[in-house]
């Protein structure tokens, strides 16, 4: 039998995030129809997302279809933390040095970047970043922070 | 006639030479800003803001905040088109198709779409605030909790438009996105829901950082699997300006938009972010080649970007009528006339007729530099694309990280991008499209809201939805829309219509 | 050559000058002011005001940075874990003292992980309702709502807002409850109030001025114990029989726990020159408030009015039992 494994995943994780959702509202009061409490309206929509996810897995079993092909793994790897980096390090590092690691980190997601070619479009990134947001515009970031 | 002194009057107090300048800057600056990656309108004339306070004169001030205004707004949607990456909600309809466009190579006509469909909106508009805001005001309140509900529900039977592959798929992301709208805090009873105890969620996601993954993470990390085959966006860039065929087929999605967006615009509910939906729907209904949109079907961008645009003006005349501001970015507004020694209100227009006028004829102006400044300025952007992609998207990053971050300096809203980023990315591994989400991001906090306050203030009785005539009209709409949408599909075998079209 | 040297030699004298004389040079780079709101709302308003004439008088340029969210709570956390050099301040509005009470779990501790600079403006209230309710005095408003008790609804700007404050304040003085219609934020609160679509707002002045000016909504009372001078015409509460309801949306001034005294001596000094500033306070009387007066400008008058405060409305929350976590 063909299974459409991409339909068949799709379909559980809107059961998984349903299931989530309605989990968490079943803590909050439910009310009635008339007297909405704060898990009215979610626990609903749960339920529906959960119905929905379980007609999908249906039909993957009786359509077959296109495998997901390449995954972008090491784009996963990389370009993931960089926002993640950023936010750890903006305040204690300060501006310069949490953006330029955070391109710095972005730019070997591809096979293709070279050590030296990516620190120097990520200097450039930075001193452009900051003579416009911090010196021109004057947005609060301290350039360098106190962890320095 | 009284309207002819008060545009003279606009005119005069907008195009002095000084005011022309602030007005350029203004639009110059906005597109400069609102242009770069993950940096929207709201952060850009957030940004842009305290630079408007350097001014002494109030009508400059607010004519250049005006033309950021602008600005910022062309500037998201140069993002959206060219790297899928929409800054506010409504651009994230033009990214469907402008997106599919510029990969095309048509990135060009996209933009100049964009451009000319806008100021053909904008100038509409603007004569529609001028002429009519005080009757259009008196109908906005009319809108009660029920007819926004109602509304609403509008909103979301027409996003099964939005999807060109599985409409239970869409359905299931239009669900998700309800959900996703809903974490934070119940404005109801105060209870935190779905933050996971994390307080900084504890007034939601934020959009900017949803958009920036599941669209701009999303297509990065779609971008990075096969490099060997691409290293530039675009190979071949064709033909800057619309074909003459590209004409004929914008004229009337761009007249049918104009009429969508300045009608929901003025609602100060949250009509406006409908608008460009809306304006999708009716043109993927229309059409001739329904099959085209979602693969770069020009009436794609035009009818969204010019409803968005008429949108955007109308959503003044809450502001200019009224002294309430509709959205975060008129709020902006607000905070930037309070300081500049303006309290907006009722009166403004008799009170302060000169600047009352001003700012209109100035909106119109600000329309017109920005197609005058915009359309040379396209063949820049698109250059932009024959960048290698492996230089381009650390500089995405970059700027994602800072936009997303200054909304409101929180470190949790960089770890939504990240998360987001995957889930956005495993979604369209697994053909799920990522607009539908969006829309039922930004609805699901308004469908509860007005859903609930309807039924406290009715005490409980649920015919106030039926009962009341707008409402009743509204949902009358929703009705025939589920129809007309629905019936074609449902009339496919079953299995068609689960069956991705690709 | 020479000039060079010495140049360069001048330059080294300063910069070591600067370093030796330390804390006299306060403030020697940016200061922040943190508003725990977005943009464009009143208090930020209020604190970009305010931090415009404060950078005149400190010689240093102070900013402003939003850090909105939680009702305020985040943005103050944010500057209670700052370092307490006096260049991360923080401008916060009554919800210092009611955050108190309305979140259980706060991550900090309200009367200590603070310092004291002073209190910046006091906002007055003003009790509305829709144009066409019958009501036309004060008096008249109560009755009609312990009359109608269960129908009568008051809008509110969100938890912790100061309408919801002032909407649980109006109903423990007249002793009913009525119905409590939530939104999020002023604006659709009160395009509900011009539309009809709810009854009564109670909210601060410069939200409500130019509507009541306008004749767009009916004003009953102001919360001040005097009339206000841009709204001559509206009575006080006292004036209308309303006892206990006299209250405003006062704005203090606050540095983390640990900033040096001088240099909190020196901001609250400046905060007294910046809210003597022309500009500050004709701003100010367009929103319908005034700058907080020098004695008010202090650190031991915000003390007493955040300690006060905090024992005030921790009935009143309590006894409205809804809490914001």
């Amino acid at each position: 039998m063909a299974v459409d494994r991409p339909n068949a995943l799709c379909g559980t994780i809107f059961v998984a995030l349903g299931a989530f959702f309605a989990w968490q509202s079943l803590n909050l009061e439910i009310g009635s129809a008339f007297r909405m409490g704060p898990g009215f309206f979610p626990l609903g929509l749960a339920s529906i997302l959960i119905l929905l996810g379980l007609v999908i897995i249906g039909y993957a079993f009786r359509v077959g279809g296109e495998p997901v092909g390449a995954i972008a793994w090491r784009g996963i790897v990389l370009i993931l933390p960089a926002p993640i980096f950023f936010g750890l390090t903006v305040r204690g590092l300060g501006f310069v040095p949490a953006i330029f690691f955070t391109a710095l980190i972005a730019s070997f997601a591809s096979a293709k970047m070279r050590l030296v070619p990516a620190v120097l479009l990520s200097a450039a990134l930075t001193v452009f970043t900051a003579f416009v947001f911090v010196q021109a515009l004057g947005l609060p970031f301290r350039l360098f922070g106190p962890w320095l | 006639m009284d309207l002819f002194d008060n545009l003279s009057l606009g005119f005069s107090t907008a195009t002095t030479l000084f005011n022309l300048g602030f007005c350029l800057m203004g639009v110059l600056l906005g597109t400069l800003i609102g242009v770069l990656p993950g940096i929207g309108p709201t952060a850009t004339i957030a940004m842009l803001l305290p630079i408007t306070f350097q001014i002494g004169d109030p009508v400059s001030s607010l004519i250049m905040l005006a033309g950021i205004y602008y600005g910022a707004q062309y500037g998201g949607s140069t993002t959206a088109i060219l790297i899928n990456l929409p800054g506010e909600s409504s651009s994230a309809v033009t990214a469907i198709d402008g997106y599919q466009m510029a990969r095309k190579g048509r990135a060009g006509a996209a933009l100049a779409v964009a451009a000319i469909g806008s100021f053909f909106a904008g100038t509409v508009s603007t004569f529609l605030v001028a002429l009519l805001a005080p009757p259009l005001t008196a109908i906005a309140l009319q809108f009660g909790a029920a007819e926004y509900f109602s509304l609403m529900v509008v909103g979301l039977v027409s996003s099964v438009a939005l999807a060109h592959g599985s409409i239970i798929k869409a359905l299931a992301m239009v669900v998700l996105g309800l959900l996703l709208g809903l974490v934070g805090t119940d404005i109801y009873s105060g209870a935190p829901r779905f933050n996971l105890g994390i307080r900084e969620y504890s007034d939601g996601l934020n959009f900017v950082a949803v958009a920036v993954g599941v669209f701009g993470i999303a297509e990065i990390l779609r971008n990075l699997e096969d490099e060997h085959e691409r290293t530039v966006l675009i190979k071949s860039v064709t033909g800057l300006m619309p074909t003459r065929d590209d004409w004929r087929r914008m004229v009337a999605p761009i007249l049918r938009g104009t009429a969508l967006g300045s009608a929901l615009g003025i609602l100060p509910g949250g009509g406006a972010i409908l608008a460009s939906f809306a304006s999708y729907t009716v043109e993927k209904r229309v059409s001739k080649h329904p099959e085209e949109f979602g693969k770069g079907a020009i009436e794609g961008v035009a009818g969204p970007e010019s409803a968005n645009n008429a949108g955007a003006q109308t959503s003044f005349i809450p502001l200019l009528t009224l002294g309430i501001p509709a959205n975060p970015v008129m709020a902006l507004m607000i905070g930037a006339m309070i300081i500049q020694g303006i309290v907006p209100g009722p009166n403004v227009a008799t009170e302060q007729p000169a600047l009352f006028w001003g700012i209109i004829a100035s909106m119109w102006i600000g329309n017109l530099m920005l197609i005058v400044l915009n359309l040379p300025l396209i063949g820049l952007w698109v250059k932009l694309l024959t960048i290698p992609y492996y230089v381009l998207f650390p500089i995405i990053m970059g700027f994602c990280s800072i936009g997303v971050y200054s909304v409101n300096s929180n470190v949790y809203d960089l770890y939504s991008v990240a998360f987001f980023g995957i889930l956005g990315y495993a979604l369209v591994k697994l053909r799920c499209e990522p607009a539908p989400l969006l829309l039922g991001f930004v609805l699901g906090p308004l469908l509860e809201e007005n859903l609930r306050r309807a039924m406290i203030i009715s005490r409980g009785d649920p015919s106030v939805f039926v009962t009341r005539p707008i409402s009743a009209t509204l949902l009358f709409i929703a009705l025939a829309v589920l129809v007309v949408v629905f019936l074609p599909a449902v009339r496919k075998k079953r299995e068609e219509v689960f069956v991705e079209e690709s | 050559m020479k000039k060079l040297i010495a140049a360069l030699a001048a330059a080294a004298a300063v910069t070591l000058y600067s370093f030796a004389a330390g804390a006299q040079a306060y403030p020697e780079r940016t200061i922040t002011v943190v508003v725990p709101f977005s943009a464009g709302g009143p208090t930020d308003t209020v604190t970009r005001l305010v931090a415009e004439a404060m950078s005149k008088d400190l010689g240093q340029q102070v900013l402003v940075e939003n850090v909105g969210g939680a009702g305020g709570t985040l943005g103050a956390k944010r500057v209670a874990d700052a370092e307490p050099d006096g260049y991360t301040l923080l401008l916060y509005h009554i919800g210092m003292a009611t955050s108190a009470t309305l979140y259980r779990n706060l991550p900090y501790d309200t009367l200590n992980a603070f310092e004291y600079i002073g209190l910046v403006t006091e906002v007055p209230m003003t009790i509305l309702a829709k144009k066409d309710m019958e009501a036309d005095t004060l008096a008249e408003l109560v009755d009609y709502a312990k009359a109608n008790a269960d129908k009568v609804t008051v809008a509110n700007a969100g938890i912790g807002a100061a309408s919801h404050l002032c909407g649980m304040l109006f109903m423990s003085a007249i002793g009913t409850p009525l119905v409590t219609v939530p939104y999020k934020g002023t604006g659709p609160a009160m395009t509900d109030l011009l539309g009809g679509q709810v009854d009564i707002m109670c909210d601060q002045t410069t939200n409500t001025t130019k509507q009541i000016q306008a004749g767009t909504v009916k004003a009953y009372a102001v919360t001040t114990p005097e009339r206000l001078d841009v709204l001559p015409d509206v009575p006080t509460t006292a004036e209308g029989g309303l006892t206990g309801m006299e209250f405003g949306i006062w704005h203090g001034l606050y540095a983390p726990k640990g900033t040096q005294a001088d240099i909190v001596d020196r901001l609250s000094k400046s905060l007294q020159v910046a809210l003597k500033d022309e500009n500050v306070a004709a701003r100010f009387a367009e929103l319908g408030t005034k700058p907080s007066s020098e004695p008010d400008a202090t650190p031991e008058a915000l003390k007493a009015k955040l300690e006060s405060e905090i024992a005030r409305w921790k009935p009143v929350i309590d006894a409205a039992g809804q809490y914001a976590d």
